[in-house]
């Protein structure tokens, strides 16, 4: 008999955050960038609730809604910043952004 | 063998989801992805006794993040399309020695374990139900100042995105 | 009564700084009216404590003024005997004659009230310097005049000689004041005190092997403040500075200071045998140098200069030959006829409208008969010319040197042969100037002002009589010293027919060296009797140049000195330390331009450099699973 066991769950979330962090890398758009970092910051999350289940504690998921308030007032600012840009290049490819250039 | 399936299921639709939104290319599909993600993330917290994480889960990100994503999507348009080709010097090697080292490390990882996940503390009998009411007691007793400085720090990003969106020059010309 | 001593030294130093504060708001008159005055009230206290002084027979005034270092206790303290009190005559005397003819002189410069700030701050530094009580407190005074003398020989400092001069000044005055410095700490070391009482006590109660060193490191410093060899060829450039400041600090007092310092260390050097040949044969090396050197000046005050630098080797002559109060006899004699002889060139240059080359000079007597006469008087004075002051005092060393005996009737020969040198180019000197007709243009030149006559007087009056103060019909000097000099073996007179024969060969040697004088300079007694000399230019050369000792000072020390430096400069502070400098700069400059190309600005490129780093870290930590415990 196979049981669901806690390393499932991890697995999991490892491959979610590998996928959000490939999408990091190959994506031009800065929306679904975000949406990469989005993916990331919830396989975090899933984490943090296996953990909360496997050492029977509470603030596991509590943890997770501080990472969940971040995760919105990055998203806020973040598409903030977005719009402004969109508004000056009328694209959102981030590799057209190089002012921080050294 | 229902406990299986409620995390085989879910976890591959979770991937999915995944997939789309790093590899679709209208933006509207890959937030529909997303969409699709965090709803069977969702269920997956419900298996782990997490249910009112599931259900702030379903309307905080699947909800109103979402909607946000979307928003924005459709104000700065979805007709143009993303440009496929490879600007960047050298990314696409980078890239690729990166995913492999990622691959590498993995395998290194199962093969040298035989397959065997031996976590080092071993899970407790009983099982711990994330109802509001523990979440709650607990949040608001010993988090409470954690608590305090994270809604100190959504005011201040609210404020920050308005500040960041606020046309000044169409203002001042009305 | 003692407390008087504070009104002596300090009256000075509050007269400078009221000068200073009040200068912007006087004229000229006024502060003429503050300054003489301050000097003359200084004189009078001063003369009040000299009587005071002679009427309890010398005994010494003690004052303390606070407490300088409290372990080992040294204090700020102020001693008044016999040799300080002529000191502090001599220099507030001085002063207030010197200050008169600078209202004169200095008149309509636009630096005036600098002039006599500078001026009080020297008197309050020798007083300072005579009325110490410890060496501490006298090294104190010693750097103070040799600050004011700096001052006011760059005192026209717009003047680039002038400035180089003052430079010159204090450069090689460090040299003898290293000497000075490090006698203080090896007298600190060995006696634990610097007070002269407790010094010379212990010096007398037992024998110390550092004596020889500690008194040969003081010379040193008598050498460089009294302008002795090697160290003298600052006093000649130091003409530089306005002409009564010489008349005060480069003829009569601050050059005299070594000599006031070797006679109060006295008790301590008349046991160093090696010291008092030092001092007389440098002594007399120096007199017959400068005495040579000064035959064949061109310049008024250089003459002087030399002169200068010649009777202060005569007085370390007399110190080396044990005659202590022969040497501040001269000193004291010396300090008049030279004050005069520097006055009245001051007089002449003003006249002359600062032209100071003896041969545009000529037949001045005629225009102005009172300074010649002055400066006639001054110039017998110095020749050794009874009853003149110089006669007594130049043959009391003389003889005293003779009545030693043995090796230095040698010393004496040739002393008497400087003695004739001196008499030799003082009578050209005043022949060139008052006596020659050369045909030169001098209508203009006028009898000097009487600011300036009337001070000429009362020191001609002086140069004449001063000497009378210690004959050998009457030793005032050596009773004034005598408390000073309880301790001290005091080379005495010779007695009888031998006196006064020595004196005879002096006063002859005076007479015959103005005499050639005159011969050679107006009678012209080369071309009347168509006498050639031999190497006579070669000669002239010489004594022009002073030997070439500046030019062999400068290729010795300066010369090399400048290429060492240059090489240090390029070699270690170019090569070793600016190389290493700039180096790690450069090093850092181009690290951080090729660093910073990966900066690109892109967002993704640093997630995936974010993304390598991450899964290196990971890597390792799998690498070596001790690292995590």
């Amino acid at each position: 008999m196979i049981e669901v066991s806690t390393d499932w769950y991890l697995t999991l979330a490892a491959v979610l955050f590998s996928i959000g962090f490939i999408g990091m890398m190959i994506r031009k758009n800065a929306l679904i960038m975000f949406m990469c970092i989005e993916l990331m910051l919830n396989s975090v999350n899933l984490t943090f609730i296996t953990a909360s289940k496997h050492f029977g504690t509470i603030e596991g998921q509590i943890s997770v809604f501080f990472v969940l308030v971040v995760a919105a007032a990055e998203v806020v600012v973040g598409l903030a910043i977005i719009v402004s840009i969109f508004k000056k290049q009328s694209s959102a490819s981030v590799d057209l952004l190089r002012t921080s250039r050294g | 063998m229902l406990e299986i399936f409620l995390f085989a299921v879910p976890a591959g639709l979770v991937i999915l989801g995944a997939l789309i939104v790093i590899f679709a290319k209208n933006p509207v599909h890959n937030s529909m992805g997303l969409v699709l993600t965090l709803s069977s993330l969702a269920i997956i917290y419900i298996t782990l006794n997490a249910t009112f994480v599931a259900m702030v889960q379903m309307l905080v990100y699947a909800g109103a993040v979402m909607t946000l994503f979307l928003f924005v999507i459709m104000m700065i348009g979805v007709d143009k399309p993303e440009q496929s080709k490879e600007e960047i010097k050298g990314q696409t090697l980078l890239v690729s020695g990166t995913l492999l080292i990622l691959i590498g490390i993995i395998s290194y990882v199962i093969i040298s374990s035989g397959f065997k996940w031996d976590l080092y503390f071993s899970p407790v009998e009983y099982s711990l139900e994330g109802t509001p009411d523990l979440i709650a007691s607990t949040l608001f007793t010993e988090w409470i100042l954690p608590f305090e400085i994270i809604s100190i720090l959504l005011i201040v990003a609210t404020t920050a995105a308005i500040a960041l969106a606020y046309d000044t020059k169409t203002r001042k010309h009305k | 009564m003692e407390n008087l001593i504070f009104v002596v030294i300090f009256l000075p130093l509050l007269t400078a700084i009221g000068i200073q504060i009040i200068s912007k708001l006087v004229n000229e008159l006024l502060l003429n009216f503050l300054t003489i005055n301050s000097a003359l009230l200084s004189f009078t206290t001063a003369s009040g404590m000299f009587t005071f002084l002679l009427m309890n027979k010398f005994e010494p005034i003690h004052l303390e003024f606070f407490t300088w270092i409290p372990n080992p206790e040294i204090l700020f303290e102020f001693t008044l005997d016999g040799l300080s009190g002529i000191m502090m005559i001599l220099v507030t005397g001085l002063s207030v004659v010197i200050q008169i003819f600078s209202t004169s002189y200095m008149s309509k410069d636009e630096n005036y009230s600098r002039y006599f700030v500078y001026f009080n701050v020297f008197v309050f530094s020798m007083l300072l310097l005579v009325m110490s009580g410890n060496f501490l407190v006298m090294f104190f005074g010693w750097e103070l005049v040799g600050l004011s003398s700096y001052l006011l020989i760059s005192f026209w400092s717009k003047k680039q000689s002038a400035a180089k001069a003052g430079n010159k000044a204090f450069i090689l005055n460090r040299i003898g004041d290293f000497g000075f410095l490090v006698g203080l700490m090896l007298t600190l070391n060995t006696f634990g005190t610097f007070n002269y009482e407790k010094v010379f006590s212990a010096v007398l109660s037992e024998n110390h092997d550092s004596l020889s060193i500690i008194v040969i490191c003081f010379i040193i410093g008598a050498f460089g403040k009294s302008a002795q060899f090697p160290l003298f060829s600052w006093l000649p450039d130091a003409m530089e500075g306005p002409t009564p400041a010489s008349a005060l600090i480069h003829a009569a007092t601050m050059v005299t200071a070594g000599v006031f310092m070797l006679v109060r260390i006295s008790p301590m050097l008349q046991f160093s045998e090696i010291g008092k040949l030092i001092i007389i044969s440098t002594g007399l090396l120096t007199a017959l140098i400068a005495a040579f050197s000064a035959i064949n000046q061109d310049d008024i005050k250089k003459v002087l200069a030399y002169s200068t630098i010649s009777q202060l080797g005569f007085m370390f002559i007399a110190i080396g030959s044990g005659a202590y109060v022969a040497a501040i006899f001269h000193l004291v004699t010396h300090a008049f006829f030279k004050a005069l002889l520097f006055l009245g060139a001051g007089a002449v240059i003003h006249e002359m409208h600062h032209e100071q080359n003896i041969h545009k000079m000529g037949n001045l007597k005629t225009k102005m008969p009172i300074t010649a006469a002055m400066m006639g008087i001054g110039t017998l004075a110095i020749s050794g010319i009874p009853p003149l002051a110089g006669f007594w005092s130049k043959d009391e060393i003389l003889a005293s040197t003779f009545s030693n005996g043995g090796i230095y009737y040698g010393y004496w020969a040739l002393s008497l042969l400087a003695a004739f040198m001196t008499a030799f180019y003082m009578g050209r000197h005043w022949l060139l100037i008052f006596h020659k007709e050369t045909g030169n243009d001098i209508s203009s030149v006028h009898e000097a002002p009487k600011a300036m006559i009337r001070p000429l007087i009362i020191l001609g009056i002086f140069s004449v009589f001063i000497g009378f103060i210690n004959t050998p019909f009457f030793h005032g000097l050596e009773k004034v010293l005598e408390e000073t000099l309880q301790y001290v073996d005091i080379t005495h007179l010779p007695e009888g027919i031998t006196l006064i024969v020595l004196a005879l060969v002096s006063i002859g040697a005076g007479f015959s060296g103005l005499l050639l004088a005159y011969l050679i300079y107006i009678v012209d007694i080369f071309s009347y009797f168509k006498i050639k000399i031999p190497f006579k230019e070669e000669i002239k050369e010489l004594s022009s140049n002073t030997l070439y000792l500046n030019k062999l000072g400068e290729i010795i020390f300066v010369k090399s000195m400048k290429s060492f430096s240059r090489k240090t400069a390029v070699i270690i502070d170019g090569l070793m330390i600016d190389g290493v400098v700039n180096n790690i700069s450069s090093l850092f400059y181009n690290s951080s331009q090729k660093i910073s190309r990966s900066q690109t600005g892109l967002v993704r490129s640093y997630v995936v450099y974010f993304g390598l780093f991450m899964l290196l870290l990971i890597g390792l930590f799998i690498a070596t699973p001790w690292m995590l415990n």
